[in-house]
């Protein structure tokens, strides 16, 4: 054999055992998409106002604070209808210096403008970092969620890298409706004091002349009766100012309260346990609320100084209060969400589809290989042998580049080997025509792979082309299709300009004198 | 063995009769698409939830129209998905104007309701496996000593089983289904006998997408496509000549509108996997007008003098063989696809079916006759100003 020859044999040889040392093994190394494996791809949205709103109202709360303690409490203090400021009429009588230094002490991140009122808006660069950061602690408290959920292979990124949109994907799962609650609850835990309680709103409020008073507010819980059975609604004020939220907690997990029903029992950190351990020596015989998601799921009396645990109680099943346990330990969210997107797929259909396509597909190409067999004869096992090698190529590329296959990169696939085909069946009948014109074997081949070589750079190029556009341009499923496409194409040039070529060549290298070439 | 050897088919002779047609038919998918009965976006484009539902029996369709138009949300369809037999339907329900968020739970409790579950009883079809595991620990059939987390671990494999049968089957018609289950203890068999709620559905996908992905996703699908063509026309354009370019397009279009109005008689949604499928057809349709491309432009360069036409003509002969044989492959393939791919893909394949032989037809008939009209008008225009 020609040193020529020999060196294409080993670049082909090491081509090939690269793509299936990335192949193997095929369920492992080829990861397929949600919509052939099953499994839920969810996208959702960062409420980041939610955010924005808490930071604008913890300022107003600092100001409300600040000047009341010097003596002059505000008269009108109100958050603008956009969201992102408040306006604040001074009491009368406070002299400009007190207002002055507070609005330095504590409004450093707002812009001011002065009227009549003072309107005071968060400076776009500071909302903007808010809302940035709200994705982000969305995002990680998400992961955290679905680790300890322990989903495995899970996706959780950030659509675009500004974006408020965070893409999950968890493949496997088989009770979608169960995972969409635990990734959806803010869990937002506070536990305040209670004020007052009374069956209706308006009777809680009697007593204030139907007023909820500044520092505080009404939030309404359940009422359960012995077996868990919601019987009514009950409301609560509280103070606004909680004694610890749940960033104070250390861990929690599911156990079971006096009656043997499922509970979350929580422990504290070391500095909620010193406020809470304070809160609760002083306030014996006092309510607190344990609020949950702006609802209250238990007022127990203060019994005794509490310091570092506490239990939520409440109609929970055992999966219910695990699920919350779970979130807790995994953190709050900073923001509310919004599904804007959900794809399940249930496995049995994605198994199905899949058994059908590769069933309907191996036909296809079954039939295709013995066309070739028939068409071209001793050349069409040479084909057949590209075609296989493509098919190996491919997989291994896909599994190396750790790319996922779904029902649109089939679609590039089939277009691929199309072109494949195509490819072989251009250069076969370019060298029947050079054969036909009286040229030897030898001269034939050389010519149809020279000739047909610009026409399958031209069609290649051509697509992969439009492939690279749709890569840049497109979402999700159309990306995978130009993925495919893309690196199928390049590996459909090798194999049917290079490989087929070289088996040629070596055939006829075998023999000293060639007559006929079976094609 | 030899097809069509050394034909010569006067193709660009009959060109107008052809271009007629084509032009006929391209108003007619026009009309089909814009007009009436109009393009039919699926859940992708046009938003709202879309549930696969598999039934143990044929349901009554009636019903569960009534079930959801009770929850007055948004306009529902329904529509048989896959071979008869199966039972399975695809139940589409519109978001309420301008709304985000996901209502697959509010439609799944109103068929719930409907079709006698929500009763507190297992629900052997629509339960996670954690679910049907701890509540089988609840009950306690086969009375396992220890705690609630020891019965778990009694019940776990049973309820994995239990659920493997049912990604296996899709649903789980009734106790008897059961039966051959050899993990499940006689207790627990007999106990699901008696207390769980088989149904008369299972949930097999669902799918929810809130108006602005919908509209984003349009929007991005449109982008992506629009600048693909562009950057097809501008290489068929550096290596040939700009009419082919042009050509090359044209041809692209007409396939797309063809296949598009297909879609329509057919009753097809447009979903993003049918975006890809026709892109594919794209993809072919350019395949083929380049590879005669190609045979032009050599052909011009060794027989220089020869009037366009005919080299047009040889071009299309030469490469003719190729072509069908090519062109009946991938068909074949594609047909297999379609025959017996299954419901999933068989949009993608009819597209494909449809699609490969209407591109076919596109390189000879559309994108050659447009470059040569071009090229013949832009020759004329030469030689007046030279005259002048």
């Amino acid at each position: 054999m020609q040193r020529n020859l020999m060196w294409r044999w080993l670049l082909i040889g090491a081509v090939s055992v690269l793509a299936v040392y990335f192949m193997l093994p095929p369920d492992k190394r080829i990861h397929l998409g949600l919509d052939l494996k099953g499994g839920i791809h969810l996208v959702l949205q960062v409420n980041t106002q939610d955010a924005v709103r808490a930071e604008v109202d913890d300022a107003m709360e600092r100001v409300r604070v600040d000047l009341t303690e010097k003596g002059f409490a505000p008269a009108l203090l109100q958050r603008l209808p956009d969201g992102d400021g408040f306006q604040l009429r001074p009491g009368q009588n406070t002299p400009a210096k007190t207002l002055d230094k507070v609005i330095d002490d504590r409004l450093a991140e707002f812009k001011i403008s002065r009227g009549p009122e003072i309107a005071a808006t968060l400076k776009p660069e500071v909302a903007r970092a808010i809302r940035d950061i709200a994705v982000r602690q969305g995002l990680e408290t998400i992961r955290n969620r679905v680790d300890q959920f322990g989903v495995s292979e899970p996706v959780i990124q950030r659509q675009g890298l500004e974006g408020d949109r965070i893409v999950v994907q968890l493949p496997g799962v088989d009770d979608p409706a169960r995972v969409k609650e635990i990734i959806h609850s803010t869990a937002f835990l506070e536990i305040k004091p209670v004020e007052r309680t009374a069956p209706t709103e308006e009777s809680l409020l009697a007593t204030s002349s139907g007023k909820v008073p500044e520092d505080s507010e009404v939030v309404s819980g359940d009422i359960e009766d012995m077996e868990g059975r919601i019987t009514g609604k009950e409301y609560y004020l509280l103070k606004k100012a909680s004694v610890i939220t749940g960033r104070d907690l250390r861990n929690a997990r599911r156990s079971q309260d006096q009656y043997g029903q499922p509970a979350v029992n929580f422990t504290l950190n070391p500095e909620g346990a010193r406020k809470f351990g304070g809160y609760t020596s002083a306030h014996i015989g006092d309510r607190m609320a344990i609020v949950l998601d702006n609802k209250v799921r238990s007022a127990p009396v203060i019994r005794g100084h509490i310091t570092d645990s506490g239990i939520i109680e409440g109609n929970f099943t055992v999966q219910g209060a695990e699920d919350l346990a779970l979130v807790l330990r995994a953190g709050a969210l900073p923001a509310s969400i919004t599904y804007l997107e959900e794809r399940t797929v249930g496995p049995s259909l994605g198994r199905d589809s899949v058994k059908r396509g590769l069933r309907a597909g191996m036909v296809g190409l079954i039939l295709v290989a013995v066309f070739m067999l028939v068409y071209y004869k001793g050349a069409g096992i040479n084909a057949n042998v590209a075609l296989i090698l493509n098919a190996i190529l491919l997989l291994g590329a896909i599994g190396a580049l750790k790319a996922t296959l779904t029902l649109p990169g089939i679609a590039g696939v089939i277009l691929t080997i199309g072109m494949a085909v195509d490819s072989n069946v251009l250069v076969f009948e370019r060298i029947r025509e050079e054969l036909e014109l009286g040229k030897t074997v030898r001269n034939g081949v050389a010519l149809g792979f020279q000739r047909a070589f610009a026409t399958i750079i031209d069609t290649h190029v051509t697509t992969i082309v439009s492939a690279l556009f749709l890569f840049q341009f497109g979402t999700g499923p159309i990306k995978g299709f130009a993925v495919t496409l893309t690196v199928g194409l390049a590996i459909s040039m090798f194999t049917s300009v290079f490989v087929s070529r070289t088996i040629f060549e070596t055939l006829l290298s075998r023999r000293a004198q060639v007559k006929t070439l079976s094609i | 063995m030899r097809f069509f050897h050394n034909t010569k088919i006067r193709f660009m002779e009959y060109r107008w009769y052809w271009i007629i047609a084509s032009t006929a038919l391209n108003l007619v998918a026009i009309g089909l698409i814009f007009f009436a009965p109009g393009f039919k976006y699926g859940v992708d484009f046009a938003g709202g939830t879309q549930l696969t539902l598999k039934f143990s029996s044929e349901p009554d369709l009636g019903r569960i129209r009534n079930a959801l138009e009770g929850l007055k949300l948004g306009e529902v369809t329904i529509q048989r998905f896959d071979e008869a037999n199966l039972h399975q339907y695809l139940i589409h329900m519109q978001n309420p104007a301008g709304q985000e968020g996901d209502f697959t739970a509010h439609m799944l409790q109103a068929l719930e309701k409907e079709f006698g579950g929500g009763t507190g009883k297992i629900e052997i079809n629509l339960q996670g496996s954690d679910a049907l595991r701890d509540a089988l620990a609840q009950a306690d059939p086969d009375q396992v000593a220890g705690t609630f987390d020891d019965r778990r671990t009694h019940y776990k494999p049973m309820a994995d089983e239990i659920l493997s049968l049912r990604k296996r089957a899709g649903i789980i018609k009734g106790p008897e289904d059961l039966a051959s289950l050899t993990a499940l203890s006689g207790g627990v068999k007999t106990y699901l006998a008696q207390n769980a709620h088989f149904g008369d559905f299972a949930l097999l996908a669902a799918e929810s997408v809130g108006p602005v992905v919908g509209k984003d996703l349009r929007e991005k699908a449109t982008y992506a496509v629009s600048f693909s063509l562009l950057g097809m026309l501008i290489y068929i354009w550096v290596r040939f000549k700009l009419q082919y370019g042009i050509g090359a397009i044209v041809a692209n279009i007409h396939d797309t509108l063809i296949t598009l109005g297909a879609l329509v008689v057919t009753g097809r949604a447009i979903n993003l996997p049918t975006i890809a499928a026709l892109l594919t057809l794209v993809g072919y349709s350019t395949n083929d007008t380049v590879v005669i491309f190609d045979r032009i432009r050599e052909r011009l360069k060794l027989e220089r003098g020869k009037p366009l036409i005919t080299v047009m003509d040889e071009a299309i002969n030469a490469t003719l063989s190729r072509t069908i044989i090519t062109s009946g492959l991938t068909w074949v393939v594609v047909l297999a696809l379609f025959i017996f791919g299954g419901d999933v893909i068989n949009t993608f394949a009819f597209v494909l079916v449809i699609g490969i032989i209407v591109g076919t037809y596109s390189s000879i008939y559309i994108a050659s006759p447009i470059a040569l009209g071009m090229s013949n008008w832009l020759e004329k225009r030469k030689q007046a100003r030279r005259r002048r």
